[in-house]
């Protein structure tokens, strides 16, 4: 399980070129603002997730941010084609989806692309910034079968970041309450790990 | 039953985000707060331009713009979603929802929309303050929605 990273912590993005994919300039600005607090040095904006396709082709990238609903074609279809169309290092990049209003419909489709993260708005920085520190210290295996390609969905298992609330309904609370039944003394618990002779 | 392979795989981001250097947390979280920022005026001015389009599909009301008003609420939702626009932010969201469940159920109510657009102006208009007026008025809209829940 990651550790919530503390302000004091550092992090170091300026070696990694990040791909920014949406329809919308003015997203995509501020998109690219963020990054570049971050300290991104190199990005690659793109305003569709076509012109994104001919680019992840030609050169390696080390992180997408890609909005789930564009004309043409959206982001679940581009994290559904990278993880399957494209050969290995390219299929295994990692990709946070970014959606405003995941419509009943896309619902779904968003669960089986393949993205790394799906991360819903309000987006703010620095929840932003926690995704991609988990996303450095990510240890899902990447799963390829017929109906799933990209990183195991079973993320619930490995719960939110120490510290962090976690945004799901069925997060766990890492708070260990008060006790509500004495300790045990030492003789209880050496009689409850101690060796017996068993007759077989 | 299908074939499943699984792999251990330690992208180049995780590689390169290892290395010493970069900038603290705190920092990089103060320089995006303040690139982000610096978008508001223009994102503001923009979500005005989204909601006089709602408004007008809505008083046109030509058949088969029903869809329109999804996209458009979806548009303002992704735009007000990148600031604290606190109940700006949840009244868009609700009417992304009902406009969504509405033609899910094959039905739709105007009534309904033109009471979103309404609470969205007015909650523009008045800063996207939080408070016990805000409060009321997004009970409202729950309330609505809950019609088509």
């Amino acid at each position: 399980m990651a550790q919530s990273p503390r302000s004091s912590d550092r992090v170091n993005l300026e070696q990694i070129t990040v791909l920014l994919i949406d329809d919308n300039p003015q997203a995509l600005d501020i998109l690219s603002s963020i990054v570049m607090g971050f300290g991104v040095r190199e990005q690659i904006r793109c305003s569709s997730a076509v012109e994104a396709c001919q680019i992840v082709k030609t050169r390696q990238v080390d992180l997408i941010l890609v909005d789930c609903a564009m004309p043409e074609m959206d982001g679940y279809d581009f994290v559904r084609w990278l993880r399957r169309e494209t050969p290995a290092p390219t299929r295994h990049m990692p990709v946070i989806m970014i959606s405003g209003h995941a419509a009943n419909s896309k619902v779904m489709k968003s669960r089986d692309c393949g993205a790394s993260f799906v991360v819903t708005k309000p987006l703010t920085p620095r929840v932003l910034l926690q995704r991609l520190v988990w996303l450095a210290s990510d240890q899902r295996e990447f799963i390829e079968c017929e109906t799933y390609v990209g990183p195991d969905r079973r993320v619930r298992n490995f719960g939110p970041p120490l510290g962090m609330a976690g945004r799901r309904k069925g997060d766990l609370s890492a708070h260990v309450g008060e006790a509500v039944e004495p300790n045990l003394d030492q003789a209880d618990i050496d009689s409850i790990i101690k060796p017996r002779r068993v007759a077989l | 039953m299908t074939d499943v392979r699984s792999s251990k795989i330690r992208s180049n981001l995780s590689r390169k985000m290892a290395q010493p250097g970069g900038r603290t947390i705190a920092e990089a979280l103060a320089r995006a707060d303040q690139g982000v920022e610096g978008h508001r005026e223009a994102a503001m001015r923009k979500l005005g331009d989204h909601l006089e389009q709602l408004e007008t599909i809505s008083r046109q009301r030509e058949p088969g713009c029903e869809t329109l008003i999804y996209d458009r609420a979806a548009a303002f939702l992704d735009m007000a979603g990148f600031f604290e626009t606190g109940p700006l932010y949840t009244a868009a969201f609700s009417l992304c929802q009902l406009s969504d469940r509405m033609t899910a159920l094959g039905v739709w109510d105007w009534p309904s929309v033109e009471v979103h657009l309404r609470a969205l102006r007015l909650i523009l208009s008045s800063g996207c303050v939080t408070g016990a007026a805000s409060d009321e008025v997004l009970n409202g809209l729950a309330a609505v929605a809950r019609r088509y829940a």
